[in-house]
């Protein structure tokens, strides 16, 4: 086994989800790895395109549903090139890799979500298993973007908005700039869907601390501003998880770039994470 | 252990037979400093050396490797698997090739070096240290495991110690090139070692090193430090831990492309860089300081990830000092 072979997968549909970001849907050639290939919410995979490189992507399909998907935000080069790519063709991917959310130890508990822009990605894949599975008691989801167009996976998220309470899933918006779209929403959904950053969505909510979880994934200046929230309803540092991103190239805890820490916890974010508690940024330094 | 002699008067003929094993690697003098190449008589190695610029993990993770090359539209594994000889390297090289182990080595393996690693018979060999050599603070002046066979200089001849079945196999195959140890040998290797745990002038404060570094992580030290280096990455280079490496991808024409990995070092401004153009290690404070830490990584099972060989202080352009530092780190905070 070389850890390092990508398997070929095919485009099966290419989504423009925002200006910047397309949804990937992909399948393996070959057929006995889809039905093997099972992740859990949380990991990543290594997308490969032959002659151009690899690149890390959470998956942001939930492993309760196939074929797999990947939400790619054109960044620079690569995600470039691959943006460019139309459905039947052909590129590599290896994993899944990292530890990912610990999903079962949380069952019976509550699920609070809070994600920032690309963020979304990751818990996507989160909020798909836990309503599909419906192990959870119930599932917040406060998302944070700049404005209404870049909303990722907009169509799920406002039917949610519209009817989550049915699936025990509360969905709360907040947006930086205003659109009359916005405008719209906010005047349908008052309670759920404001002006202002991820931290507004707090407000007025009140959650069992003894029986939650927060899951968080957005930029890194994000983390601080939602674990401040977080600390002062009591939620535990070991009841926060967040996934975080670091430079990768192998994945699999070899080429030394993704190392963060110091003399007494070094962590290889690829293969101790990309999940990790509160308590771990605490106990590791440069985590966040 | 099992111990053998190899009298003075056989050791070209021991060289020669192994010969049969594969192509011989050997520390060879050049100008002022040593490397490992290849040698065909074992008049053409140095064995009193101290270290050879590039460690032996040159020969386990390759400087620039070819990993995969892409024909007919996808990829074909590359990777060679000879087996060779390493003769003449020493314990904290020992050492070190024990901590590259722990990471290639660990599930999933990296199927490039545990090849290479598979093919290649380690001869160890005894060493005096100069002012620069600290592996006795760090334990790692002498190697238990992890060779084939280890030559422990005699006055007339070595005395061997058999750390593998294969090392049995060649002193087996070459039974009439040893003898067995006499009450003297044991004397006298029982004196160079004494002689030589005296001999060490440099050393490594360990205790409580870890934690001490990570409370002093805003020693302005290690900002004083910063400023002297010049970011060159040498001290990764020669260090023979530092393993981080880089993938590429390249064209060799228009048809051919090929996915290679080279070395990479911590201090370059591009190793923490993401998308975007965010860095996780700014600036070059952040990525002195993460080197130090790295190497002072204490892993209870395994102990710290520095084998106190000395090379990044020989070819430090900036004369930086690594015992000096973490003394200085330690110091700051008394
Ligand atoms: C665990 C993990 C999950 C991720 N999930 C997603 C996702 O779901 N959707 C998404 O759009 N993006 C995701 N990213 C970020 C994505 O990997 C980068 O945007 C991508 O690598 C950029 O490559 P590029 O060549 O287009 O950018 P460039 O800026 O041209 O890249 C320069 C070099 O840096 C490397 N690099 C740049 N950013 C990163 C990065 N963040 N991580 C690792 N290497 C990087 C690239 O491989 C490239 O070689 C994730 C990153 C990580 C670590
Ligand atoms: S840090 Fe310096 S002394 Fe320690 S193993 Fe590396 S090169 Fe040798
Ligand atoms: S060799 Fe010296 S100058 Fe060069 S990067 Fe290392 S510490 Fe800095
Ligand atoms: S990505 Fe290579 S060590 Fe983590």
């Amino acid at each position: 086994m070389n850890p390092y072979e990508s398997h070929p997968a095919r485009i099966l549909e290419v989504k423009d989800l925002t200006p910047r970001e397309k949804l990937f849907t992909l399948r393996f050639l070959d057929e006995k790895l889809n039905e093997e290939f099972t992740f859990r919410p949380g990991q990543f995979v290594i997308v490969d395109v032959p002659g151009f490189g690899e690149f890390p992507i959470s998956l942001c399909s939930s492993p309760t549903r196939s074929p797999i998907q990947l939400c790619i935000r054109k960044a620079g080069r690569m995600t470039k090139f691959i943006h460019g790519m139309k459905e039947g063709s052909v590129v590599g991917i290896r994993g899944p890799y990292g530890n990912g959310f610990p999903m079962e130890d949380m069952e019976g508990s509550n699920l609070i979500l809070v994600a920032g822009g690309l963020g979304m990605a990751p818990l996507r894949s989160v909020l798909w298993y836990a309503l599909d599975t419906g192990k959870y008691e119930h599932v917040w989801l406060f998302y944070g973007t700049k404005a209404y167009e870049e909303v990722l996976f907009r169509d799920e998220v406002l039917h949610l908005l519209k009817h989550g309470s049915a699936m025990n899933c509360t969905v709360k918006l907040a947006y930086e700039i205003e659109s009359p779209s916005c405008i719209y929403l906010e005047q349908g959904f008052s309670d759920r869907v404001c002006r202002g950053v991820v931290t507004d969505l707090f407000r007025g909510e009140n959650f069992d601390v003894e029986n939650s979880y927060a899951l968080i994934c957005g930029p890194p200046i994000m983390y601080r501003f939602v674990i401040r929230e977080l600390l002062n309803r009591k939620l535990s540092p070991g009841r926060i998880y967040m996934t975080l991103e670091r430079r990768m190239r192998c994945g699999v805890g070899k080429c030394g770039h993704c190392v963060v820490g110091t003399s007494v916890s070094m962590k290889y974010i690829c293969k101790d994470g990309p999940v990790f508690t509160y308590w771990d940024a605490l106990s590791t330094r440069g985590l966040i | 252990m099992r111990y053998v002699k190899l009298p003075s008067g056989n050791f070209e003929d021991f060289f020669n037979s192994l010969k049969g094993i594969g192509q011989i690697y050997g520390p060879v003098k050049e100008g002022k400093t040593h490397h490992f190449r290849r040698v065909e008589e074992a008049g053409q190695m140095d064995l009193k050396y101290t270290r050879t610029m590039l460690p032996p993990k040159k020969f386990f993770v390759r400087p620039r490797e070819r990993l995969f090359s892409l024909e007919d539209g996808w990829w074909r594994k590359e990777g060679d698997g000879k087996p060779f000889v390493l003769f003449g390297v020493h314990s904290c090289d020992v050492h070190a090739l024990k901590i590259l182990d722990r990471v290639y080595l660990s599930e999933p393996v990296d199927p490039y070096y545990a090849r290479r690693r598979k093919s290649a018979f380690i001869v160890g060999i005894s060493c005096l240290p100069d002012e620069l050599c600290f592996c006795k603070s760090l334990g790692t002046h002498f190697a238990m495991d992890g060779f084939d066979l280890f030559l422990h200089e005699l006055p007339d001849g070595w005395l061997v110690r058999i750390g593998s079945v294969r090392g049995h196999e060649v002193v087996w195959e070459n039974a009439r090139l040893f003898d067995e140890v006499s009450d003297e040998d044991i004397a006298n290797f029982k004196a160079f070692e004494e002689r030589r745990a005296e001999a060490f002038k440099r050393e490594l404060r360990s205790e409580g090193l870890a934690d001490t570094l990570d409370l002093a992580y805003n020693s302005p030290v290690w900002k004083e430090y910063a400023e002297k280096c010049l970011a060159c990455g040498n001290c990764n280079l020669v260090c023979p831990t530092c393993r981080c490496y880089e993938v590429c991808d390249r064209w060799v024409d228009a048809y051919r492309a090929v996915r290679e990995r080279r070395y990479d070092s911590c201090f370059m401004e591009s190793h923490g860089l993401v998308a975007g153009g965010h860095n996780f290690r700014p600036t070059r404070l952040d990525r002195f300081r993460h080197r130090y830490y790295c190497k002072s990584y204490f892993d209870p099972s395994a102990g710290f990830n520095c084998v106190g060989c000395g090379r990044c202080d020989e070819f430090c352009p900036a004369g930086i000092e690594h015992v000096k530092v973490l003394d200085e780190i330690r110091g700051s905070l008394e």
